[in-house]
Formats: C-alpha cells, structure tokens, sequence
C-alpha cells in the first residue's frame, strides 16, 4: 500500500529507499520541497497531495532528516503518523551514534527495521477498525451543549423557529476559509426564498398604487419622462465636461528635472531613516565602540557554547516564545492567520532541535522566525522584466503586462510610474485603457500620457513617440479593447503594452469573470496584482478570491493566476510592513515593485533584508 | 636597626597606600587589547578556505558532492540546506560547501560562505543550458560581481556530459559570453531597493564599453566538462588539486 518510504537528509542526499512500485517518485519528493517545506507551509497535517499521489512527511530537525512515505491519494492510511514517528525512534536507534562528519558515507541497511515497523503499525491499525466505537459520555453528546431554554417546544410560534433553524448553519458555514462560490449562491438563494415565503404581503402591495399614476400621467398630456440616471450616446456630446481637446489643455510646469532620474541608480529610501539620523556623531562612535566589544564577548562565549552540553527544545518550551512572536508579528501589520501558520512552521523546524546551554529559547525562535520570513520574501524565480522584454522585442512580440487589483489601491498612478521607467530604458510603450467604468479613468491616462511625452520628446528618440495610449472610451467590454490594443501593438512594433483595468471587489463573481476572461483571451506574460501597504487582514482575501477567481472561471488546465505583486503606498507605513509578508505568503510570488510615492520617480524595487529587519525591531 | 625596620614598614606602608593606579590599569588595557588584536587577526587570518559548489536547482551539485567525497552516487532531491565536509586531496585538506540551488535560499546560504571561499565551482546542466541561458547567466553575474569574490578562482563545470544531447564547453562558454553582456546592460538599469543596501556593492564586469568576454573579470575563471554519473570528475579534482 505504500508506494515509496524514503529517508534524506535536509541537504538532499538519500539515505535508505524502499520503493515497492518500480516507478520514480523523484518529481513529487522535488514538489513536496519546493511547495511545502521551503515554502515554510509545515503546519501540523505535514501531508501534501500531487497529482494522484499524497506524501506524508516527518521532519527531524535534531538529525537534519526528513522522512517521507508516498502512497495512493484515494487510499486513506490512518497509521501513517504513528509509522513514521516509530520509524525516526527505530532509524535514531540504530544510527544515532555514528558522528556528523561521517553520516552521508555510510551505508544505511533499514529493510529489516522498516518492515517489523511497518507490520506493527499495520496489525495496530487494524485492531483500532475491528474494535468498536466508544459510546459518547454525556459530556461530550451535543444534548449537554444547548442550553435548556432551547429545547422548550412552543407551538404557539412556529415560524420563527423554522428562521432560527435555517439561520445557524450558514454562518458556520461562511467561517470556514475558503468556501466554493457555489456554495455562497445557494445559501443566499435560499434566504431569499425563505424570505419571500415568511412576507407573503410584500408582492402584491406595489401592484395597487401603479395604476392610479399611470392615470393621472396621461391626463396631463404625453410628456416622455426624463431619467436622471438615463439617456443615450446622443447625449453624450451634451453630457461632456471634460476640457481634454487640446486646445483646452493648459500645460502646468512639467518637472523636467524628473528627466534621467531612473536611469541606473536612484536615491534611496530608508526604511530605518528617521533613527540615523537622529543620532550624533559621538553617540554613534560610541555605540561602535559598545557593539564591538558585545561582538567580542559572543565571541568569547562561542567557544564555551561547543563545549557545555546541549539541551532539546520540545513544543512545550517553544510556546511562550511563540506566542509572543505571533504578536509581535500582528502588530506589525501581518494579517492573524498567516502569523500563526508562520509561527506554527517554525514550531515544526525547531522542535527537537538541540540548543547549547548559552542559547535561550527566545533567541532561537527568532533566527528561526527571521530565516523564514527571509525565504518567504525571496523570489522563487528570477525577475527581470528589461531582460524579458528584450526578449520579447527580439522575437517580434510585445511584452503585456496587466494590472488588477481592488478600488483605489494605486493601479493608474503605479501604471504611469513603470511606464516612465520603461521608457526612461529605451522602451517603447502602448498604454491600453480598459478602465472603462470609473469616471475619468480615461482622463488621467491621457493625462500621464501627454506629460510623459513631454518629458521624453519624440525628438529625443528619433521621432518615435514613447508612450501612446488606446482607448475606445467608455462601457465596452475590456477583454476586447485589450486584445484590439495588443494587435495594435504588434503592428506598430511597439515593445511594452500595459492594461490598465477596473478595480473590483474580489466577491463580486461578474466583475472576476470578466477579469478572467481578459487575461485568457489576451495571454499576458505578466499579471500584476496592485495591493497596497496598508491593507491589513483582508489582504488575505483578497488574493484567495483573485487567485482562485482566475483559476476557477478560466478554462484552461494551466489557468494563468497573479504571477507578481506591487505593494503602493509604501511611504505611508512606517514600519508596520507585514502586508508585504501576508502577500508573498500567500501567492507564493514575489514582489515586483514598490510604490512609495505619487511622482513619477517614486518606484523601487524590494529590499528583502530591510523588510525583515523591521518587521523584526 | 629600628631605623631601617621603621624606614622599611614606612616604604610598605607607602607602597600599599599610594599605590599608583594609573599605570596598573594602563598595562591591564593594553593587554586586552593586545589580546582582541591577536583573536580578531586570527580570525581573520582563518581566511579563504573553502571551495563552494553553486549552480541552478536540477544541475548535479549534491550528485558531484557525493560523488567527490564518498564516491557514491545515490538518488538526490532538491537540497534544503547546505552540504558541508572536509575534503582531502594527498596532504591538503579544504572544506567543500554544497550551496542549495532553490532560489529562495541560495542568496542567504551564499552570504554565509562567500567570505571565506577560495574557489568556486559553477555546476552548469550542459542539458538545459540553451533553455536556461538566462537564468544561469543571472546567477553566474551575481557571483562573479560580489565584491566578497572577487579574489576567488572560478571553475564552470559543464555537467551531465554522459548525456547525447549535452553541449560542449566551449559552446556554453560562447552563450553565456553573449548572455552576460546583455545582463550587464540590464542590471545597470535596474530599480534602486528600499532601505539601506550598502553591506555588498556589486561591481560592473567586465569593459564597459566592448562585448563582455571573460577574460575581462577580475577572476580566473575556467569552463571544463564532467558528468558526476560516470564519475567523469578529473578536471574538478586536478583544478581542486592545484588550488590547494
């Protein structure tokens, strides 16, 4: 039943294999690394399902093993934890002796141990099956939970009992994190339904007083009745106020000396400026000369470390620290459930782990803690979006990116800003506006597109114009206006398309259709999402409705979901930046560019070290 | 006799009363901080000795590590963490330093051992190498312009060679030689980061104004071919043998 027991170490080298089927499993074993343990997801269940296979894994932390057993999906094998728990006993007994230095020469004979513990663990599976259950003590039925009232019959007042009834499982039902939107249809059609039925009076009411007034309207003389809210494209001329002809435009002075600022380096933020500069010269000498000698006696202390004999760090023990950490986290601004997942997974990589005598518990669950918020916040792949469109102009293409993301979070101001970078490199951009719901979205793009001209003249650049923008104006549909525009790119051999497109809600299920019918009709090669810094826990949802919005409503087998991430508005928090942990916790992607400012030159790109050093102050 | 008993106490008792200080704590000072000079220059004097094997993730570096030390060659998944042993080559002896190739560790494994590497070897998947030009070029143009790398000597090992399909040295040189002009360009002009980043400068490689070739840099850098499955690795131990 077990397809594949493995046992390796934490630097990738196996030990001891039992492989019952002939086929290999090293693709699985690479993905169970890759999404989970480097990914820092070792939450309690410590089981990862991949195609038709599930792994169930155990890390050893003392030793720097995990060991792994790969079985079919479908088959549900009850034993499994205490299997492994029994085969790290049975694997540390027999060669827990042999030393560090020489534990990946040796030879690993476990076949025998493997197979006494794999028949216990079996035969004591199968005791637990054929006993019978337990009955239920009275504590622990549901009668002793209601309370007494509850359970009074009153047949005076049936209706309202049938409303408290259907009311109580719904909520739960919502508590749970990630409902299917199905799910959340059918309840609320069924409220509705049983609204309509407790309110039989409601309908017939509006039907009365409709007549009368049609009535009395055609007394007075047919006069057509004007909406305020409607009116067709004839009226549009009439309804136009906006002074955007060029005649009407008033060139504002232009900030020509934003001219050549993002070429090459770029002053910096601090994110820890306000302390420096603070402190004088003298104090600062002296806490040199301080923090040198601490370094010297941790380095006097070092040495003892090695000698003094080691302690083991149980859960227990990790609590307290644990607990103060997750706190710690939440008040800088990471969303509740990802710092106790976080806090969770580093309980996982330290439990067992042995400690010298001169390490205190506290210090390690923060090493722990920063190394994995440090590899949270890594790129998993490489990001170069010049090198990517280099490419992409050497093969002919544009390069697409589209921007999506909730109301107001930056998307058009942020759009302009890479824009300006983009062309400030040489880079030839079509500005797509598929914004054509809000007011004015149109507007300000053409707005950023004349004074970006303006900074970069046509003539500086062998009289191409560097940014255009395409627009068809207002209520079409966007997934068309942006395939018309990347056409119209291709033609034009322009280098860099970006589509600027409507905020929305992420549970407004029409708008994430039509979001996700524009990025599978115009396969992008990027998909930004905008979010801004401030965002607390609700930056949680809303990337687990964009995401599984894009990989629900597109057809395909390989649904195209968020492949980056811009975190705006990033001048606006201090150092409260455990948004940008939520985000990149919960994707898996990285962060592409950080907004930190309204001007044009106000784009940077992330500092892993500096984000974590504050998160963890 | 009482005089010079008298004389004597008054010299003790001058002695214990006015002792003086000063110098004591003077000689006491300078002695520790002779002491801290001669730990903080042996520490530094432990200097470069380690060999680091890097590569993108899938290139063979695990294989090769076991390979070179225990001249086995089990099955390898993808590393967590580094692997590190001491490697004997006749009477020399040097640490060898397996840098996971995942990318969302290997910057910070690399941040621990560059400053004391002697050498470093580039595993290259001689495979994949015209699909993965770019990334390998990337990470190639992250080590070479450190500036903790500077005087280190860099071996490229074209692995996998027992493969048909494998590309040859010579040719990997010539793509990653096109490659890493067009990296050098784009990393010019990338975005500055938030927050203070002034702990390792990265260095421009090369001459600014011509093709980026290698024999440019700042380093010794070599292109050999080996594949760890058929246990190929003279070129590494010979390069390694001489290092040493």
């Amino acid at each position: 039943m077990l397809d594949f027991v493995v046992i390796f170490t934490k630097g990738g080298v196996v030990l001891w294999h039992s492989n019952a089927s002939g086929s290999s499993f090293a693709s699985c074993i690479n993905s169970l690394i890759r999404g989970v343990i480097l990914e820092d997801r070792n939450t309690e269940a410590k089981y990862f399902e991949e195609d038709h296979l599930a792994v169930q894994f155990k890390l050893d932390n003392e030793l720097d093993l995990v060991y792994a057993a790969i079985f079919q999906k479908v088959i549900k094998l009850n034993y499994l934890d205490g299997f492994l728990a029994d085969m790290q006993l049975a694997f540390k007994e027999k060669f827990g002796g042999i030393p560090a230095a020489e534990r990946l020469g040796g030879d690993y004979d476990f076949d025998r141990e493997y197979r006494r513990v794999l028949s216990a663990a079996e035969e004591a599976s199968a005791k637990q099956v054929k006993a019978p259950k337990a009955m239920r003590s009275y504590n622990e039925s549901q009668k002793s939970k209601k309370t007494v009232a509850s359970m009074i019959q009153d047949d005076k007042k049936p209706a309202e009992k049938r409303v408290n009834i259907q009311e109580s499982p719904p909520p739960s039902k919502s508590q749970q994190s990630s409902p299917p939107a199905s799910m959340d249809d059918i309840i609320r059609e069924n409220r509705r339904k049983l609204r309509e039925k407790l309110t039989p009076t409601k309908k017939t009411s509006p039907s009365d007083p409709k007549p009368s007034k049609s009535t009395a309207s055609e007394k007075a003389g047919k006069k057509p009745r004007v909406w305020d809210l409607g009116g067709n494209s004839k009226d549009a001329v009439m309804l136009d106020r906006s002074k955007d002809t060029p005649e009407d435009v008033q060139y504002q002075n232009i900030n020509s000396e934003l001219v050549g600022t993002m070429q090459g380096v770029i002053r910096d933020l601090d994110v820890e400026s306000e302390d420096e500069v603070e402190d004088d010269d003298e104090s600062s000498e002296e806490e040199e000369q301080v923090q040198s000698k601490k370094n010297k006696r941790g380095g006097l202390l070092s040495y003892f470390k090695g000698i003094v004999g080691a302690k083991t760090m149980s859960l227990g023990d990790l609590q307290p620290a644990l607990e103060k950490m997750r706190d710690h986290l939440i008040s800088k601004n990471v969303a509740t459930e990802i710092a106790a997942k976080l806090c969770d997974s580093v309980a996982t990589s330290l439990e067992g782990k042995q400690m010298g005598t001169f390490d205190s518990i506290a210090s390690q669950v923060k090493e722990a803690l920063t190394q994995s918020l440090v590899r949270i916040l890594s790129p998993k792949r490489r990001i170069d979006i010049i090198r990517d469109a280099l490419e992409s102009k050497r093969n002919g293409r544009p390069y697409t990116i589209i921007f999506c993301g909730v109301n107001g979070v930056g998307k058009s101001t942020n759009l302009a800003k890479i824009c300006f970078w983009l062309i400030e490199n040489n880079f030839n951009v079509l500005i797509a506006a598929c914004d054509t719901f809000r007011a004015g979205a149109v507007e300000q793009l053409r707005t950023h597109t004349r004074h970006l001209n303006a900074l970069h003249p046509a003539a500086k650049h062998d009289g191409r114009t560097m940014v255009q923008l395409y627009e068809k104006g207002y209520g079409k549909d966007a997934a068309g206006i942006a395939m018309e525009a990347i056409k119209f790119a291709h033609d034009t051999r322009v280098d860099v398309v970006l589509v600027d497109t409507a905020g929305r809600m992420q549970d407004n299920e029409p708008l994430m259709r039509s979001l996700s019918k524009l990025i599978k009709v115009n396969n992008p090669d990027l998909v930004l999402f905008v979010g801004e810094a401030l965002v607390g826990n609700e930056a949680v949802d809303q990337l687990v409705k964009f995401n599984q919005s894009l990989a629900d409503y597109s057809s395909n087998e390989n649904p195209h979901i968020i492949d980056g991430i811009v975190l705006t508005k990033f001048d606006t928090i201090d150092d409260k930046v455990g948004a940008a942990i939520s985000m990149t916790y919960i994707t898996g992607q990285p962060i592409v560019f950080v907004g930190t400012g309204q001007t044009y030159a106000d784009l940077k790109a992330i500092n892993v070290n500096a984000v974590v050093n504050s998160l963890m102050k | 006799m009482d005089k010079l008993n008298e004389n004597a106490r008054e010299r003790k008792q001058i002695k214990l009363g006015e002792i003086d200080t000063g110098p004591i704590l003077v000689a006491l000072l300078l002695g520790f901080i002779a002491v801290a000079i001669f730990v903080i220059l042996r520490r530094r004097s432990a200097g470069r000795r380690d060999f680091l094997l890097a590569g993108l993730s899938e290139s063979g570096k695990s294989a090769i590590f076991m390979q070179l030390l225990h001249g086995k060659f089990p099955a390898t998944f993808t590393s967590i963490k580094e692997n590190v042993e001491v490697y004997q080559a006749g009477s020399s002896s040097a640490r060898l330093v397996d840098i996971p190739g995942h990318y969302r560790v290997r910057d910070k494994c690399l941040e621990l051992y560059k400053h004391r590497a002697k050498g470093i070897v580039f595993v290259v998947d001689s495979v994949t190498a015209q699909k993965e030009i770019r990334d390998v070029a990337d990470f190639l143009y992250t080590i070479l312009s450190d500036s903790a790398t500077q005087p280190c000597s860099v071996l490229v090992l074209c692995n996998k060679q027992d493969q048909t399909t494998a590309k040859s040295a010579q040719v990997i040189k010539g793509l990653l030689e096109k490659e890493l002009h067009i990296v050098r360009d784009t990393r010019s002009r990338k975005l500055q980061s938030v927050g203070d980043d002034d702990s390792s400068k990265s260095i421009t490689l090369g001459k600014p104004g011509r093709d980026f070739e290698f024999t440019h840099i700042a380093q010794n850098i070599q292109f050999v071919e080996a594949s760890a499955k058929d246990q190929e690795l003279k070129p590494l131990t010979d390069w390694l043998a001489r290092l040493l």
